[in-house]
Formats: structure tokens, C-alpha cells, sequence
């Protein structure tokens, strides 16, 4: 599998992807079996919704205890790395220049992803930040400043 | 053996000739296995419940899909199909479809979809379109100057015009998005826009043999977009979003 590095460095090798990166994929694409029955799914349309949202928040969880339970408190690189994890979640004001700082701290506490379904990555947790914080997103923009945590 | 007539999930749809044994576990926990008709095999897990947890089960229809296209080229049924029995399932689905499945998983063989999503710095962006546009700008300093929503229509004026300028601006980047990477993949499709700030949102469906040239390809676009555009990356999947007859529907198709 190539790595498509760029002078930025943070053009991801592709595999794997976190969940909620792809959700809107997973739950609007495939095909469609006109025959298929729908009754053991009533409501899915309203749950589809919870979905978008539960997901990414799982996610964000997930992505937290595994930063913190793989954080060596004595090695002071590491440590230092996390106070800017949160800050970057809490402000919500993550920009892309963030981006290779947060890639590195990411690499140091979760060793990588090995396991995209656990699918604990950054994107996400930087964009939960903004759907919870949302000073930016007025009411109707909800569903827009949620969808951030796929993009 | 179990009873004929429970329900079976279904998750995607491979040759016969292609499957793999699915190691992870599919919704509600339960095994996956395939239900083999006319050299095709649909990928089911049985089910028990009326309602199925979508949040959780979605992750596990992912999970399933992620592992059975591994090796083989699956096409993706839409998240949530529930078939009334394993003979429904061969009966109006499997055999009734069994052209048009036949047909995908040959147009599909051995591809890969990938993402390629890019958000714009909003700063920059506006800072841009400001710089751009002289409309833009001498409206924003009559609207600067005055005081509280005295200019709440030259307001909504200034805000119809960034929308413009905006929307021209995704249209480009979209257009030269294409240009570079549409030569590496056997089909594109442009997907909805998932955040305000959203440049463009493609997918790609691509030759396993290409993901290296497309991601050289996807470095190259992003040095050239610099530093106003952050690109993601996302893949490979199976190709959900090229799961409908019609491929090329505006878009040039298979090569």
C-alpha cells in the first residue's frame, strides 16, 4: 500500500478508515433490493439519524481511552501532547496548520491504526469539538457542524 | 439447520467462485455466511429482532463488508436490508436480479472505491473571496460602517455574494479535482457535500492495480490546491457508491 506523501505530510495511507469517516457512504450507498423487507427496521430513517450522531460520538470515546490509557506519563514529549489534544477539542478551532502537530501526537499515543474499526481517529474527535462547542453553527446548522466529523 | 423461513440480513453480494470465510461477526452478533444461487453468493447473517439497533448494526454491516472485500469484490446491499427468509433471498433477489448482479460484479472486479474529501480553511477562504472581489469587498466596508442591523439587507446581500463567489470557487476546485484524478480511476461520482465548508466530496472507483498511481495522484492534487484546501484521503471500500446500473450518468465511465 503507497503512502502519498505531500510536502504537508498528512495525506493519510488510505487504509483503514475510521467509521465515521465513511458514514455517510455506508448508510446512504449500496444496492437496492426493491423486494426487501422493511419491517424488521421500522423507524430506520429516525435511527439512521442517531446513527450519524452516535457513531461519531463513540468514536470520540473510544479515540479518549485509548489516548489516555496509552499515555505514558513519564516521558514528557508525550505528555505534553495531550494538553494540546484537548485544547484543540475544546476550542474548536482546529485549522489545518494543527493538522501535522495532531497527526504526530496521534501516531505517539495510539501507535498507529492498526484496527480501523475501532475506528479512533483524529478527524473526528477535532470535529465533535466543534459540533458540541458550535458556537460557530447557529441551530439549523446542526446537522452541517455534526456532519464535520466525517469530513 | 436452522428454520427456512427466519429473516436474513444481507450485506453484499460476490461470486460464488470469489468468497471467503467472514471472520468478524455481523448484526446482532451473529455469523455471517453466504447463500449460494446461480455462481452468485449473498453475504446474510440471521436475524431474531423486529428492530435492529441501527447505530450498533451499522457498524457491524461495515465491519462485515470491510473484511469480505479484503481479497474479493463485493457489491455493498444498502445498510439495513432484511430479507423474510433465505428462499425470498434466492427467489427475489438472487435469481430474479441475477443479470444485473452478474453484470456489476464484472464491471466491479477487482476495483476499489476511494474518497477523496476537501475542506476549505473558512479564514482563508472569506479572506480570499474578499481579496477577489472588489463587489465583495466594498460591500463589506459599507456594512462594516454601519452601526447594529442598520444594513440587515445589505448584510444578506454581502452574504448572497460570498455564497456566490463560494460556490463558483467549489465548482472550480471540484472541476480541477476531477481533471487530475478521473485519469487513475475507471469512474468518479461527485457525493454530497458533508460540512459547510466542503470543497468537494468525490468518489472514485478504482483499479486495485491503481491505488498507488491515484494516490500519487491525490499527493499531487493537494500540493497543488496548497495550503487553502485540506484533502482526506478515505479508503478503499467496496464500491458502495457504484452499486446502480446506470454507471456513467454524466460522469465519463468505464474505460
Amino acid at each position: 500500500m503507497s503512502i502519498a506523501a505531500t510536502p504537508r505530510g498528512y495525506i493519510e495511507r488510505p487504509r483503514p478508515s475510521g467509521l465515521a469517516d465513511v458514514i455517510d457512504v455506508i448508510l446512504d450507498k449500496g444496492l437496492v433490493i426493491d423486494a426487501y423487507v422493511r419491517v424488521s427496521l421500522i423507524g430506520i430513517e429516525i435511527l439512521t439519524i442517531d446513527a450519524r450522531i452516535v457513531v461519531a460520538s463513540v468514536d470520540t470515546y473510544l479515540r479518549f481511552a485509548q489516548a489516555v490509557n496509552r499515555l505514558d506519563l513519564t516521558q514528557s514529549d508525550q505528555s505534553e501532547g495531550l494538553p494540546e489534544l484537548v485544547q484543540d477539542m475544546t476550542s474548536g478551532g482546529a485549522k489545518s496548520k494543527t493538522k501535522g502537530a495532531l497527526e504526530g501526537v496521534k501516531e505517539k499515543l495510539t501507535g498507529g491504526d492498526d484496527d480501523g474499526s475501532d475506528g479512533k481517529q483524529k478527524q473526528k474527535t477535532r470535529s465533535r469539538s466543534r459540533s458540541s462547542s458550535s458556537s460557530r453553527s447557529s441551530g439549523s446548522d446542526g446537522s452541517r457542524s455534526r456532519s464535520r466529523s466525517k469530513s | 439447520m436452522h428454520d427456512p423461513g427466519t429473516p436474513v440480513y444481507v450485506y453484499g453480494v460476490l461470486a460464488a467462485s470469489d468468497q471467503e470465510v467472514v471472520a468478524v461477526s455481523g448484526v446482532e452478533g451473529a455469523d455471517v455466511t453466504t447463500v449460494e444461487h446461480a455462481g452468485l453468493a449473498a453475504l446474510i447473517s440471521r436475524v431474531r429482532a423486529d428492530a435492529l439497533a441501527a447505530a450498533k448494526e451499522l457498524r457491524a454491516h461495515w465491519r462485515v463488508l470491510e473484511e469480505a472485500s479484503l481479497h474479493a469484490t463485493v457489491v455493498p446491499v444498502r445498510f439495513g436490508t432484511v430479507m423474510a427468509s433465505e428462499q425470498a433471498l434466492r427467489e427475489e433477489f438472487l435469481e430474479r436480479d441475477v443479470q444485473r448482479l452478474r453484470e456489476l460484479l464484472d464491471k466491479l472486479n477487482g476495483r476499489v472505491q476511494l474518497i477523496v474529501k476537501a475542506e476549505y480553511d473558512e479564514e482563508r477562504l472569506l479572506r480570499d473571496v474578499v481579496e477577489a472581489s472588489p463587489a465583495v469587498a466594498a460591500l463589506r466596508e459599507r456594512v462594516r460602517a454601519l452601526p447594529g442591523d442598520a444594513g440587515y439587507y445589505d448584510q444578506i446581500r454581502l452574504g448572497e455574494l460570498v455564497a456566490g463567489e463560494v460556490a463558483r470557487r467549489r465548482e472550480a476546485d471540484t472541476r480541477l479535482a476531477l481533471d487530475v484524478l478521473e485519469p487513475h480511476a475507471v469512474a468518479a461520482r461527485e457525493e454530497q457535500a458533508t460540512s459547510r465548508n466542503s470543497a468537494f466530496n468525490l468518489a472514485f472507483l478504482v483499479d486495485r492495480d491503481a491505488e498507488e498511481s491515484f494516490g500519487i495522484a491525490v499527493a499531487g492534487l493537494s500540493t497543488t490546491l496548497g495550503d487553502r484546501i485540506d484533502i482526506r484521503f478515505l479508503g478503499p471500500l467496496p464500491p458502495y457508491s457504484f452499486t446502480d446500473a446506470d454507471l456513467g450518468a454524466g460522469i465519463p465511465a468505464w474505460a
